[in-house]
């Protein structure tokens, strides 16, 4: 019995390191309508970031049950870290893995720069999504200086801010150099993430352009001073500056337990839900800086995705003028939207019109004039490899 | 029967040799130069030898003198109290150690998350003791009295009873403990990952940031140095037990007799 058993394991060893066998790849039907029927019943496998609640019940809660009553979709949200899944879909490339099991991903910046150029994702997304058809044409255009190229079709659109308790803040800082003194007089009450994580590294970005403007291009080299004028923020953040934390979440959570007196992040509405769930601060307000990174996020179909059609079917409810209103409004997410409001009838615009400002929102006039555009995948790259030096 | 156990062996030792190959094969294209000139690297090997030196020895000498004592006074009450700590995963003994010392609760003595890791040490020393304590108290088990009592009735002094008595015995599974903990905590990721600091970083959670974020995608360093410390580690195990060869056999046929 025993011997049994172990040839069983030996076999079963063998056989995963064979590969599981040599399925093709499956290609998309060629109407909407055909990929509408041709996806009843069955899965979708959504990968995305999963470290915001009010994103998680979006899906959970309002989009998998409109998915599955309208179409017998059901929506299967995986949460991950999108550097790692886009990880995984270059392994299955580099292996031919011609059936993966990503239908659809949610992407942005560099790592979008990164699939692009392994060939990672299927083209033509516009033609295939009727509702791409409503996207505002500016944020559908490129990805932080990347041209999308039919790759990915925008999901979102929101603004870096940050967020701060004014129960505790009388007055807030009304600039980066401002803030850099606030942090002197209220040590140890501010701090951002590690810059491999994606708004840590936004934070940086903007001292960036509070120091070179945002003509910083590709090829330049930031300069010493720039880094050392950071390291000397050091020993007035958290915990003198000896450790960063390593994510948003492990930021927000600093902040909603009084640890720190402010927090960031793109998306200017999504404290919103979370002081009214009681997770942050009941006083949180919004603040604007000099200027604020506007940032577009996306939706993309991988090479090898086993349920394509299934993928376009998710992805055009996800962009219906319904969903998108639903989105952007403070129950979940509060995240704005990527469609073109003049290209919707009147109704539409109406009911996006009419919803309601909530308390932690920033003035969006204010907001809007500050809005500065994303610098390219190469700047996030040498923020990546020249921060440890602020640390060390 | 027999031919279960040869199946196992292949398979366990196949297992291993493949997972060298697949590091082999990640760790293809990597400037070693480059990789050992890297300051993040380095730093990282440093900070980890470090606590795995610190971590391994503090937890294979309590545990052994902890072995020795409820062994020779007969505490079966301490010995299950002590093996407690094994049933707590490693991530919640972390979590433990983090609100032990971590901001108001802290109780002012250290910081979780300091460059000095003294948090991480003591949270593998908790966690591992129980660990060193089973080991060595199996072998405290099967000691032969006799020795011991021959020692003091020689009227030797209590650190050579010791060293005669009891250190030969105790040397095969004090090295079998030290390179599994060895191996263990230099590539473990949750414990530093919740109560390390952003620089420098234990090499397995320097590895797994290198993985997985963008920049260093097509990375192959983070292999590569998994293949060194997992060929180092083969290569201590290896010496240990051939330095140690001779005497494992006196032993057992000294035991068995």
């Amino acid at each position: 019995m025993k011997t049994w058993g172990m040839g069983l394991l030996l076999s079963l060893f063998v056989w995963s390191l064979a590969g599981c066998g040599s399925e093709s790849s499956v290609s998309f039907s060629d109407s909407f309508e055909d990929a509408v029927s041709a996806s009843e019943q069955t899965t979708v496998n959504f990968y995305l970031w999963g470290g915001d609640e009010g994103i998680n019940r979006y899906l959970d809660d309002f989009v998998a049950p409109r998915l599955q009553e309208r179409y017998g979709i059901e929506l299967n949200r995986v949460p991950m870290d999108t550097a790692e899944f886009i990880r995984q879909l270059s392994l299955d490339k580099k292996a031919d893995r011609k059936q993966g099991s990503i239908d659809l991903v949610w992407i942005n910046g560099d790592n979008f720069r990164n699939a692009r150029e392994a060939g990672l994702l299927r083209d033509e997304l516009p033609k295939r999504v009727p509702n791409a058809d409503l996207l505002n044409e500016t944020a559908q255009q490129s990805d932080a200086g990347t041209p999308t190229d039919g790759l990915e079709l925008a999901w979102g659109n929101v603004q870096f801010v940050l967020h701060y308790d004014a129960a505790k803040v009388a007055e807030p800082p009304s600039t980066f150099e401002e803030l850099r003194r606030w942090t002197e007089d209220n040590p140890g009450r501010f701090t951002y993430p590690e810059v491999t994580d994606f708004t840590g590294n936004a934070f940086i970005r903007h001292l960036l352009v509070a120091r070179y403007g945002t003509g910083l291009s590709d090829g330049t080299e930031i300069e010493d001073t720039f880094w050392d004028e950071l390291t000397s923020w050091g020993p007035y953040l958290w915990k003198e500056g000896r450790t960063y934390p390593p994510t948003l979440e492990q930021l927000d959570q600093l902040y909603a337990s009084g640890d720190i007196w402010m927090t960031m992040g793109f998306n200017e509405r999504r404290a919103e839900a979370e002081v009214r769930e009681g997770v942050f601060p009941k006083e949180t307000k919004a603040l604007v800086l000099d200027h604020s990174i506007a940032s577009t996020h996306f939706l993309a179909i991988p090479y090898n995705a086993p349920n394509p059609d299934g993928a376009l079917v998710v992805m055009n409810e996800l962009l219906s003028p319904e969903a998108q209103r639903v989105k952007q409004s403070a129950e979940y997410w509060g995240d704005g939207t990527s469609l073109d409001l003049s290209k919707l009838n009147d109704r539409e615009q109406a009911e996006f019109e009419a919803l309601e400002a909530g308390t932690t929102y920033p003035d969006p006039d204010l907001l809007r004039e500050r809005a500065v555009p994303d610098y390219g995948p190469a700047i996030i790259d040498a923020v990546r490899e020249e921060w440890p030096r602020v640390v060390r | 029967m027999l031919s279960a156990s040869v199946l196992l062996t292949i398979a366990v030792s196949l297992l291993s040799v493949v997972s060298l190959l697949f590091l082999a094969q990640g760790a293809r294209g990597t400037d070693w130069m480059t990789l050992w000139m890297d300051e993040t690297w380095r730093d990282s090997l440093g900070i980890t030898l470090y606590v795995v030196l610190a971590s391994t020895c503090m937890s294979l000498l309590i545990g052994t003198w902890l072995a020795r004592t409820v062994s020779f006074r007969q505490w079966p009450f301490v010995s299950r109290v002590l093996r407690l700590p094994m049933f707590v995963p490693h991530i919640a003994a972390a979590y433990l150690f983090l609100i032990l010392f971590s901001g108001q609760s802290g109780g002012g003595w250290f910081d979780a998350n300091e460059p000095h890791y003294v948090t991480v040490i003591l949270t593998y020393v908790w966690k591992e003791v129980p660990f060193v304590f089973l080991m060595m108290g199996v072998t405290y088990e099967q000691v032969n009295q006799g020795y011991r009592d021959m020692a003091r009735t020689l009227q030797l002094s209590p650190v050579q009873q010791f060293r005669h008595a009891e250190l030969p015995f105790l040397i095969k599974p004090l090295l079998d403990t030290f390179w599994i903990l060895t191996a263990f905590i230099s590539f473990a990721y949750e414990v530093p990952s919740l109560l390390g600091v952003t620089y420098p970083k234990l090499l397995g959670v320097l590895a797994y940031d290198r993985l997985s974020t963008g920049l260093y995608l097509e990375s192959s360093e983070p292999y590569a140095v998994a293949l060194v410390w997992t060929v180092f580690v083969t290569g201590g195990v290896v010496v240990s037990y051939m330095a140690t060869h001779r005497l494992r056999r006196r032993i057992e046929r000294g035991v068995r007799r």
